[in-house]
């Protein structure tokens, strides 16, 4: 038997329109990219931007295929992932952890209140030049840097989180006889998701900071010390294919990170 | 009737940093057993205090408050409370937010309970929508929810906060309704705090009104409308004589 539509001809009128929207928003996209790097190119190629300074797609492409039949692109590449992830994870359990000991204590997250908004306001770049003194330099300055970057705020956005959840339904838990424990793991957590979500798809962009900042610092690896490398020897050409694939490797990380909120949303 | 809870000249003072403010002021008065009793009173005239009070989440400064003749406790599991605002789970189904209460207190495996909240699921029409999320009921339907998960609990009690206020005029109705003939049918106890007169009147078998705060007892309203449901009892003829009455008596 025949499959016939089950639903009005208003429905599929409007279901037409909106995939027609969503196509409409994809070559938009598409559009802007193409013309992006279209100009980039010509105007580089006509000379009217210089190719020394501004590079152009086509050299950003010839670079990243030399690199990686060098062998250097995949070790640069490797370590800044590795330094981020890493990063990432303990400034979040880290992050995470000192929220809930701050919302267990009044008086712990009152007395503790001041040094979080000092260290949230201090630029921890500042902090560079002690943390190689203290740790060396290499990956393990750079995770330093990568975890003082974001263990603060995620700190601060979970305590907001955990703080903020609506005093009655706290009431409704004690009226139900819970302890501090089970207020804190079926009501105070669950009802954080959302804002622990909101705050990894921060600390993505905030760990790539740390670890860019911590290559510049101090690295013998990494798109960082690349970036910085470059820079130095003045090829342009290098430091836009670094940028180039740090686009691409955190964008592939928030995008890990997105059906998280999909999930959850269900 | 068997009075189920006695406020014997019960006083209560909080302290804020300016000073300490005198919230109630010599409270007296008593739930019959199976009865339903309204608290009306001025906005911040201290009703909630009551039901905090008789819930245990606080203590009294001074007098009494017995239940069954006896003091209640911190984590007295004689009463249910039932709060302004449904406060289901959005991340538990219907099921895991009705037996929330019994994972608190270890009685998630009680065969006994568990076949009491099927039981009252399957009753209030409910039993379909058990591995629902909240967002996918009605506001009715979440106010039964939240009614099933205090009754899990078998209270002897049920604190009713303004229950209904969150809703809309219509559905607000239908639930009084809904609430009213499940508190009567598992012949429970009620005591409703609400600023609305008239689902005072069509709930209640007592109405107790307070004074501004500090609070005092201004006067007890018995009642005995004809009708079994607050719908029905709205139309006696009674009625707008006793709405009268309260209204002269708050103002």
């Amino acid at each position: 038997m025949k499959n016939t539509p089950s639903y009005s001809k208003a429905r599929a009128q409007y279901l037409k329109s909106q995939k027609k929207d969503l196509s409409l928003i994809w070559v938009g996209r598409i559009t802007i990219l193409v013309a992006f790097l279209g100009l980039w190119e010509l105007l580089s190629y006509t000379g009217a931007i210089d190719p020394f300074f501004f590079s152009s797609p086509s050299r950003v492409a010839t670079t990243i295929v030399t690199l990686a039949q060098e062998g250097n692109l995949w070790i640069h590449i490797w370590t800044s992932l590795y330094e981020t992830i890493i990063g990432f994870i303990i400034a979040t359990a880290l992050g995470f952890l000192l929220a809930v000991a701050l919302w267990c204590s009044e008086k712990l997250r009152k007395s503790i209140e001041p040094y979080l908004i000092i260290l949230n306001s201090l630029p921890k770049i500042a902090l560079g030049p002690m943390i190689i003194l203290w740790v060396g330099s290499g990956s393990g300055a750079t995770i330093v840097m990568c975890v003082l970057i974001c263990i603060i705020i995620t700190t601060i956005s979970m305590l907001n989180a955990f703080i903020s959840c609506d005093n009655d339904k706290i009431l409704l838990m004690k009226s139900m006889h819970a302890n501090k424990w089970q207020i804190l793991t079926k009501l105070i957590i669950p009802n954080a998701i959302p804002d622990f979500i909101s705050a990894l798809k921060i600390n993505v962009g905030m760990s790539w900071v740390g670890t860019i900042m911590g290559e510049y610092l101090s690295s013998k690896a990494g798109l960082g010390y690349l970036i910085n490398y470059g820079s130095q020897i003045l090829k342009l050409d290098i430091v836009m294919a670094s940028i180039f694939l740090l686009c691409i490797l955190a964008t592939g990380m928030y995008l890990l990170v997105t059906p998280l909120e999909r999930k959850y949303k269900k | 009737m068997k009075n189920l809870l006695e406020f014997r000249n019960v006083k209560y003072f909080y302290q804020t940093k300016e000073s300490e403010i005198e919230a109630l002021s010599g409270i007296s008065f008593s739930l019959d057993s199976q009865s339903f009793t309204s608290l009306v009173g001025p906005s911040g005239c201290g009703k909630t205090t009551i039901l905090s009070l008789t819930a245990g989440l606080l203590t009294p400064s001074s007098g009494q408050i017995l239940l069954e003749e006896k003091p209640i406790s911190k984590n007295d599991d004689r009463i249910g409370y039932m709060f302004q605002r449904d406060h289901l789970f959005e991340w538990r189904t219907i099921w895991q937010n009705i037996t929330l209460g019994l994972e608190l207190q270890g009685l998630k495996k009680d065969e006994k309970k568990v076949a009491l909240a099927e039981e009252l699921l399957k009753k209030y029409d409910l039993y379909t929508f058990k591995n629902k999320k909240p967002r996918q009921l009605s506001g009715g339907m979440r106010q039964r929810v939240a009614l099933i998960r205090t009754l899990v609990l078998e209270p002897a009690l049920l604190l009713l906060d303004e229950p209904f206020s969150a809703l809309d005029f219509q559905t607000r109705i239908n639930v009084c309704d809904d609430v009213y003939s499940i508190i009567k049918s598992e012949q429970k106890t009620a005591l409703l705090v609400t600023h609305d007169i008239s689902e005072a009147l069509s709930m209640s078998d007592k109405v107790v009104i307070l004074s501004k705060r500090p609070a005092t007892v201004k006067e007890e309203v018995l009642l005995s409308f004809e009708g079994d449901t607050p719908l029905h009892k709205r139309e006696d003829a009674r009625f707008g004589g006793f709405f009268e009455k309260i209204w002269r008596s708050l103002v």
